[in-house]
């Protein structure tokens, strides 16, 4: 087993044996969707669509917030996070296992949501909610690698759970919007072609901010 | 003329206008052991932290293995175990499952045998499934010792070896301390009181204030300490 899988493990295993976060992203979906639902009372067709498509991102904004925000302190109880710093373990492995571990909570939690979605806006499991996938997967990477690396700067900070959602929410803005754009197109039964630029967009944000992670994580964790 | 393995060249460390280190110079080396003695917030773990590279020197230079302490390879860094007063573990693995979390990344030969060998070292083989979060303050210690030492480092860093540890403990301890430096691990130890590390052999410094004081006797130290004591109660 190599340092990366060693990290993915332990931080699955902790997440298995603590179950916080998972009861949490859930709980927390279930509550966004439920308010949202009474809040646009959707009748279908198009407008149901793009409000299904809004509450859906927006349980992802705030799971994912979660789910990153755990990935980061798991490791603050008893100054973990500095065994790791002074071990042989390279950052950017670090990095790519605790953006790993993010996704992975963020996906489940973004599969119940789907589900959830579906039976609250009274959508059908059909082929246009498969279309969903790949634009809540590529939203859920992006918002794991960029919460990683900002969770990896405010877990430094006094009131650090108040700068992650400060510093993350409006950096994501470009990824939310072209999330709900693709959601909302693959809900509506747009054309592919209408779909594919917002997915263009999701892969670029996620690109990005993969790359400036595993770049930049070594700098901003653990400085002292 | 063996070389240090750690070593602090004119070492200083400032928390804004506060100087909590100042000019400490200090080398150990192989199959050797320094102690640095003080009481609290004389420094002691600041220099442990700098010297192991978890913090950044402001000014002065904290080496091991004649390289930056911050800048170590990770070939370097597989030779360093540091015990810090906090234990490192997770509270939510067992004893097994942390050592074997710590010995994958130290890329240990074997990494259940040496987990279970080490756990039997610090006499916890039967508590070795059991998750930490139920240990004892002890019992962390002797775990969080064996997870600085399963990779046996060639230099070793201690913050307070001997703390929360009962008269068993600390002999196991100190056992597993000069086992280390017969093998030729360089450590360097602080402590409240020097008696346990001078027995072991370690040349023992006194940090005041950020400052290194020449190595005293021990009859020396102790009359100081009594006197600090009698300032303290009076």
């Amino acid at each position: 087993m190599n340092s990366f899988t060693a990290v993915l493990r332990k931080d699955l295993l902790l997440e298995v044996r603590g179950g916080q976060s998972t009861v949490a992203l859930g709980a927390l979906s279930l509550l966004v969707l439920v308010v949202l639902v009474f809040a646009f009372n959707p009748g279908g067709g198009e407008q149901g669509a793009e409000a299904a498509a809004g509450a859906l991102w927006v349980a992802l904004v705030f799971s994912g917030m979660l789910g990153a925000t755990r990935a980061v302190s798991a490791e603050s109880e008893n100054g973990c996070i500095r065994a790791l710093l002074i071990s042989p373990l390279d950052r950017a492995a670090l990095y790519a296992a605790k953006l790993a571990a993010a996704f992975i909570f963020m996906a489940v939690a973004e599969a119940a949501s789907i589900v959830l979605m579906v039976l609250f806006f009274n959508l059908e499991f059909d082929a246009r909610v498969m279309r969903l996938v790949p634009a809540v997967l590529l939203g859920a990477l992006g918002f794991a690698a960029l919460a990683t690396l900002l969770a990896g700067i405010s877990s430094r900070l006094r009131g650090g759970d108040l700068v992650l959602p400060l510093l993350a929410v409006p950096m994501f803005v470009p990824a939310l919007i072209a999330g709900v754009k693709a959601s909302a197109a693959a809900l509506g039964g747009a054309p592919m072609g209408e779909f594919a630029v917002w997915l263009k967009v999701l892969v670029a944000f996620d690109v990005m901010f993969v790359a400036a992670g595993y770049l930049l994580f070594e700098y901003v964790a653990g400085e002292e | 003329m063996t070389a240090a393995l750690i070593e602090a060249r004119a070492l200083g460390k400032s928390f804004g206008p506060t100087p909590v280190l100042r000019d400490v110079n200090l080398s150990v080396e192989a199959g050797r052991g320094a102690a640095v003695v003080g009481a609290n917030g004389a420094g002691k773990s600041t220099l442990i932290r700098l010297l192991a590279g978890l913090s950044a020197p402001s000014p002065g230079a904290a080496m091991l293995f004649g390289e930056p302490a911050r800048s170590l390879e990770p070939a370097l860094r597989r030779r360093v175990g540091l015990l810090s007063h906090q234990s490192f573990l997770y509270p939510n693995l067992t004893a097994r499952e942390n050592l074997e979390f710590y010995a994958t990344l130290y890329g240990v030969e074997g990494v259940r045998a040496a987990a279970i060998e080490w756990l039997e070292r610090v006499a916890l083989g039967a508590a070795a499934d059991a998750r930490v979060r139920g240990f004892s303050r002890g019992m962390e210690q002797r775990l969080a010792l064996a997870r600085a030492m399963l990779a046996r480092p060639d230099v070793l860093m201690l913050d307070e070896p001997f703390a929360a540890l009962d008269a068993d403990g600390a002999a196991l301890a100190a056992a597993l301390v000069r086992e280390a430096m017969d093998r030729g691990c360089a450590v360097l130890a602080s402590a409240h009181s020097a008696a346990a590390l001078e027995e072991l052999g370690f040349a023992v410094l006194t940090l005041s204030r950020g400052k290194l004081l020449r190595a005293e006797p021990s009859a020396m130290r102790q009359s100081a300490a009594r006197a600090s004591l009698a300032r303290q109660v009076s």
